[in-house]
């Protein structure tokens, strides 16, 4: 009996499909390999998974690297494209993936947690990430949300013992599996209405027959957007983020805040500019979209940056200044198509946002005590002169934040506002600018912490891990660099965004 | 006395969607006003389900393979996210010996 298959084609692959899907593949090969060598008593897996891990990522890294400014390559039936826009936050992903691998090692020895799975569940939500960030298909994409999300719920809880650590986890589970069910509801109505999941036949069919844009199409775009909203947190449904950030293993916050919120917001804009944002969507849903988003960037700055003056604990303090930062992003999403840049400061404010926060995690997880505790204001007193290296780190970082020049977080903040301006945004500037201003208070606080009050209690003496430094080290040098010669990377920035 | 043709009797697709929106709503409202986990997470399911109903429904008005396929994947979704659910409520019975929502207030200052 004769096999026939209707399209033979999609069970071959051309040579410049597998290059670009290799750095998926390394990572998928890599945390089965973890998987293997997790049982290997014989070769003591805490080590050789972390090997494992390191290895894995940097080879993604380079590999993708390589790969980018390549012309877009669709894969599977175009159910994903590999261009440079997946491949550009892929080299952001696996490189928070590194930098928090290097930073929990130590972390997980103090807190006994060293459990191989661990590094396996990061592995996993990256290659979800990449995935997301690659998919051209509501159902892979919210098949790849599923597996970063799945795999954070677990690393967020991975303190087994700790009431606050389970509890984060919790919250964040329901919450989170909410946010996906809305944006499935609404992917479910825009199939309706369009009759395709794929993201890039959807454009075409909103530009040839603008009748499709009922208020059907209305209410399944703004189920999308709430889910997506719900996973970068803006205001009004940022509530869940300061608790879980708090309650997480400190490295696995980082890795949140660099890689779930670059994910979320490369995936927000997929999806944003195949529904026609800027483009193909009729005048009066255009401007909805940008009045309703306008009062949500503006709420989320505000209460991110008021809601942080009165924080004590710093990692919640973080929590909120990353909500003000999800405001200062969403300028950069409402600007974008009237501005020369495009949408690359966004690409930008996410790499120097990533860095500056992976940073700062990495610090806290080295300075905190055991179960997390030794993270509140007080706790700083004094840490210039008990460790002047890790105070100048968390300076630099700080100032990042606050967007001081000559650092990432100026720079990137400078190009967003530039482009802003340049799109007649003017009272969302100032309103930003206004927010800058207020959030220097809290960061500077705890530099006057950390330079103007007596140190309290001794001096720990305990020795810092090695990879733990070389990452926090990477990272100041990398803040200092990209604040100093932004060109390179904001080239790239516009070469990935080129296609929106 | 004539029996119920079941091969006449057409249900119209806006009745099941609108069965699906209500489904979805009452799964959403369980979440927002419920107490216990447990039916937190029964709650999410239904509003999951709700979801594949929809995508039947419009695969079947459109003549569209797609939505029916999705419909195996939001299941498997669904199951895998339970799995890992349970075991998250099982690690917080362990350490707070309960699965209420009022004892989780730990994180809040």
């Amino acid at each position: 009996m004769e096999l026939k298959l209707i399209r033979p084609e999609l069970l071959t692959m051309t040579a410049q499909e597998l290059r670009a899907l290799y750095p998926i593949l390394i990572l998928v090969i890599g945390s089965l390999l973890a998987i293997v060598l997790s049982v290997i008593k014989l070769l003591s897996p805490k080590f050789s998974v972390f090997f494992t891990t390191v290895l894995v990522s940097v080879a993604a890294g380079l590999v993708a690297l390589d790969f980018f400014g390549a012309p877009p390559v669709p894969l599977f039936n175009h159910m994903m494209v590999v261009d440079p826009f997946s491949t550009f936050f892929t080299v952001l992903f696996v490189g928070a993936l590194l930098v928090s691998c290097l930073v929990s090692f130590r972390y997980l020895d103090r807190e006994k947690i060293q459990h191989p799975e661990y590094y396996i569940l990061m592995l996993f939500s990256v290659i979800g990430m990449i995935l997301m960030a690659s998919s051209l298909d509501l159902i892979v994409l919210f098949i790849a949300l599923e597996l970063m999300s799945l795999s954070v719920y677990v690393l967020v809880g991975f303190r087994r013992a700790d009431r606050r650590s389970n509890e984060a986890a919790i919250k964040y589970f329901i919450l989170g599996s909410v946010a996906s069910a809305i944006l499935l509801y609404g992917a479910a109505i825009l199939y309706g209405c369009t009759g395709t999941m794929n993201l890039a036949e959807i454009l075409p069919i909103l530009s040839r027959s603008p009748e499709v844009q009922g208020p059907l199409f209305v209410v399944g775009m703004w189920l999308v957007v709430v889910g997506f909203l719900f996973k970068v947190a803006s205001v009004p449904f940022h509530m869940w983020m300061p608790d879980i950030y708090e309650g997480a293993p400190t490295p696995v916050t980082g890795f949140m805040t660099s890689g779930i919120k670059a994910a979320a917001f490369a995936t927000f804009l997929r999806v944003l500019f195949s529904l026609g944002y800027g483009k193909a969507m009729t005048e009066a849903i255009q401007v909805n979209v940008h009045d309703l988003l306008w009062v949500i960037a503006v709420a989320t700055m505000v209460v991110g940056n008021l809601i942080a003056l009165t924080q004590t604990n710093l990692k919640r303090m973080l929590a909120y200044s990353s909500i003000a930062h999800t405001g200062y992003l969403m300028i950069g999403l409402l600007s974008g198509h009237k501005s020369e840049f495009g949408y690359a400061p966004i690409a930008m404010y996410l790499v120097g946002y990533s860095i500056m926060n992976l940073g700062a995690f990495a610090l806290l997880s080295m300075v905190g005590g055991r179960e997390d505790h030794g993270l509140n204001l007080q706790d700083f007193s004094g840490l210039g002169k008990r460790e002047p290296w890790l105070a100048f780190a968390m300076s630099v970082f700080l100032f990042s934040m606050a967007g001081v020049p000559p650092t990432a977080g100026f720079v990137s903040k400078y190009f967003l506002l530039y482009g802003a301006v340049q799109a007649g945004e003017v009272p969302l500037v100032v309103i930003a600018v206004l927010c800058s201003a207020v959030s220097v208070y809290y960061y500077l606080r705890v530099l006057v912490y950390m330079y103007m009050k007596d140190p309290v209690g001794a001096p720990s003496g305990s020795r810092h891990s090695l990879w733990a430094g070389a990452a926090l080290t990477a990272m100041v040098v990398l803040t200092l660099q990209v604040g100093i010669m932004p060109a390179r990377l904001f080239e790239m920035a516009r070469v990935a965004l080129a296609s929106f | 006395m004539n029996s119920l043709n079941l091969s006449t009797l057409i249900v119209e697709p806006w009745i099941v969607l609108s069965f699906g929106a209500i489904i979805f709503t009452i799964g959403l409202f369980g979440v927002i006003i419920r107490k216990n986990i447990l039916i937190i997470m029964m709650c999410v399911e239904l509003m999951l389900n709700a979801v594949n109903l929809t995508f039947v429904v419009f695969s079947n008005q459109l003549t569209d393979m797609a939505g029916q396929m999705s419909v195996f994947f939001i299941m498997t979704v669904a199951a895998a996210e339970g799995a890992i659910g349970l075991a998250l409520v099982i690690a917080m019975f362990r350490t707070l010996r309960g699965v209420e929502t009022d004892q989780i207030q730990l994180l809040r200052e």
